[in-house]
């Protein structure tokens, strides 16, 4: 019976005009964001090879510099495009893409896409994620709304019910018939972006097992919908009130929750203001040594405590360049100030992320854009981890250049140069963003919500049709 | 094949069914008669078991309907007024669909010949149900009963809509459903065709079955009658 009311509800949903329709068209919307997405990915990390090749070239001919001249002149730490980016290109677009290391100073990643666009990009852009995650749902709508009120409405429940139906297998063909296709769509897309993203061997970093996780999320995803879809459907008499209600579910589901939660976020546990902030961390960074103010009360209590350490009476009595080992100690303040005010607002983050899963409730969309973003590390998360190596890169060169300052010169000469070849000598930076594994492990929450959404939602949705 | 014993039905103060008790042999076709809201579609939601009695007993070939519901189904199918079908798609597709809901794997050929049975044209055999006509739909009806193998055939005003033709083609199959042994209960507000088809004739009113014949026994003439002054008690006492 399972496979005759699919095999049934499939003959009529193919035969119905109105979706084959539908079905062309986000065939069609798929195919043109995945194409946008895949040029957009390709120039970007072209773009991305370019810059880091570049940047590392001026930085390996500087020539014959003080090195704490080339710490302030400083370099960047790039971010490259994740291939799954082209799926779910999540905060990338406003989390920017480069971070200018410098000496004392950690800086916050710039140049974000969204800056290089006009106020016309508040439009939105035609991403797969978007269609992925907000016009899938709308077919799924459109397809089921009607499953179970038409069979009332043409009177042919009346029939089947006489026959002696099973109702459980009769959902259960029902529930197969509105998956099929949709599992069809999204498998091809998947697989389309899969082919497309490992022929772009230059950016070599794909891989299939994080594709097809966030292949399951969205297998998932489209279940727990199908199953509101086809819950409400049973539960009401008219088709029309049907629609009406599953168009409102799609709204506070998809629309309505994600900005309630935002907005919500937000007021609970606001982030400073840049300024606030800027200030903050500059009143701390005032409270320790600067290592570039030889006569502050912390300058002179570290030379004492060298002093005593190496027992020697002058600072040129020194094995090393005390100038530069102030700088360093003056780096080491300077880089707790900023990672203590940095953790804050990670901590604030991590609130935020908590109204968002608790939203989770009312949503199965939340659960499910942070698991699809994170799995294509486009979240802020992946942004955090990528900006906190960038630091811990910034602390290591900076040690890198002060040591090589204080063990090649005498205390008061800042006209010492390292030689050209020195460069070359500081590791690139090199980040590699988190394994699959870890990335579903700080996901539990996330893939636990789903997992009782879907089997609450299909338990709602049998009990429901047993009462039919 | 069909029996109620004192089968009642109320919602609230209000008896849509009282003691109804009626026996239906194999070979009998039982046609009620009467008014709207007389009783006749409540008899036969409750022998489909759609609703339950308020109290009394209904019995499908020997089962109790409401502690055998599924199995009850087994035995009997069901002809509405407005039999519905699904519009996209063919009659053969329809026929094999609700055959298959009720359990008979059937090949082409025996759809074919079921469709055939039924009287339906074989031209229409592949035809969407969208583009038949009333009396069409009812003899994919037909097919479907014939299929199922049913033994029991409830019919609710089955010929309701059609014209003379059709309506006297649906008599001629509800004949030939009889020499195979079907018992057969059909509600209808139609004297002519209950003369015609039924072996048994009952006049309900008001939730009662008030007067019942062996049709052979009466004309029609007699039967209009009958049938009338049953009704007329009513406004003579309202």
């Amino acid at each position: 019976m399972i496979a005759k009311t699919f095999l049934k509800e499939t003959k009529e949903l193919l035969r119905d005009g109105r979706v084959r329709i539908a079905v062309a068209i986000v065939f069609l919307l798929l195919g043109a964001a995945t194409w946008i997405s895949a040029r957009q990915y390709k120039n970007v990390n072209e773009q991305y090879v370019a810059a880091k090749k570049a940047e590392r070239s001026i930085w390996d001919n500087q020539g014959e510099k003080n090195p704490h001249s080339a710490a302030h002149y400083g370099t960047y730490a790039f971010k490259p495009k994740y291939p799954l980016s082209l799926l779910d290109q999540g905060v990338d677009k406003y989390a920017g893409t480069s971070i200018f290391l410098e000496a004392h100073k950690r800086n916050e990643a710039q140049f974000s896409a969204a800056t290089d666009q006009t106020g016309l990009a508040r439009f939105g852009d035609l991403t797969p994620d978007f269609v992925l995650l907000f016009i899938i749902p709308l077919l799924i709508i459109l397809l089921g709304y009607n499953s179970f009120t038409k069979e009332r409405e043409m009177g042919t429940l009346t029939l089947l019910k006489s026959q002696g139906f099973s109702s459980w297998k009769w959902m259960l063909g029902k529930w197969m018939a509105l998956f099929l296709p949709i599992l069809l769509m999204a498998t091809a897309l998947f697989l389309v972006a899969g082919v497309v993203l490992s022929n772009l061997k230059d950016f070599g970093v794909f891989n299939w097992g994080s594709l097809f996780a966030m292949y399951l999320v969205f297998v998932v995803y489209y279940g727990i919908f199908i199953n509101i879809v086809l819950l409400i459907s049973a539960r009401t008499k008219k088709s029309g009130i049907s629609l009406v209600v599953s168009l409102c579910v799609w709204i506070i589901a998809c629309l309505g929750a994600p900005k309630a939660a935002s907005n919500i976020a937000e007021s609970k546990h606001p982030y400073p203001t840049r300024q606030e902030f800027a200030a903050n961390v500059l009143k701390d960074k005032k409270e320790g040594l600067d290592g570039h103010n030889p006569w502050s009360k912390e300058a002179k209590l570290l030379e004492q405590e060298v002093l005593l350490e190496y027992g020697v009476d002058s600072l040129h009595q020194l094995p090393f360049n005390f100038d530069a080992y102030r700088m360093q100690k003056g780096e080491e303040h300077e880089a707790e100030v900023y990672f203590k005010h940095y953790n804050y607002l990670k901590d604030q983050y991590s609130n935020q992320s908590k109204v968002y899963k608790s939203l989770a409730a009312i949503s199965p969309y939340l659960p499910t854009r942070f698991l699809s973003m994170s799995i294509a590390h486009t979240d802020y998360s992946t942004h955090w981890d990528f900006a906190d190596a960038a630091e811990e890169y910034r602390i290591a060169t900076q040690k890198f250049l002060n040591g090589n300052f204080a063990e090649n010169s005498e205390y008061g000469n800042w006209g010492y140069r390292a030689e050209a070849g020195f460069w070359k000598n500081l590791p690139a930076f090199d980040y590699n963003p988190p394994e699959l594994n870890s990335t579903l492990a700080r996901n539990s929450s996330n893939l636990w919500l789903m997992g009782i959404w879907l089997i609450t939602s299909f338990g709602l949705l049998f009990l429901s049709t047993k009462t039919i | 094949m069909i029996i109620t014993n004192n089968l009642s039905k109320r919602y609230g103060d209000q008896t849509a069914l009282e003691n109804l008790n009626l026996n239906i042999k194999e070979g009998d076709i039982y046609c009620l008669l009467g008014a709207n809201g007389a009783g006749k579609t409540t008899t036969i939601n409750l022998l489909l078991g759609f609703i339950e009695p308020s109290s009394g007993s209904a019995f499908i070939n020997q089962l109790s309907v409401h502690e055998n519901l599924k199995a009850t189904k087994r035995f009997l199918a069901y002809i509405p007024e407005n039999l519905m079908l699904y519009p996209s798609l063919s009659a053969m597709e329809n026929l094999e669909y609700f055959s298959g809901i009720a359990g008979k794997k059937l090949s082409s050929q025996q759809l074919k010949d079921f469709l055939e049975e039924a009287g339906l044209q074989s031209e229409a055999f592949q035809k969407r149900i969208s583009n038949f006509s009333k009396g069409m739909r009812q003899k994919v009806g037909i097919a479907i009963a014939l299929a199922k193998d049913a033994k029991v055939l409830l019919l609710d005003e089955p010929t309701s809509g059609l014209d003379p033709k059709a309506s006297n083609e649906f008599g001629l199959l509800l004949q030939k459903l009889r020499t195979k042994g079907v018992a057969t209960l059909m509600a209808t507000h139609d004297l002519f065709r209950a003369k015609e088809v039924a072996t048994h004739i009952g006049i309900m009113k008001d939730g009662q079955l008030k007067q019942q014949f062996v049709t052979k026994d009466l004309s029609l003439q007699q039967l209009e009658e009958a049938y009338l002054n049953t009704m007329k008690y009513k406004e003579l006492a309202s």
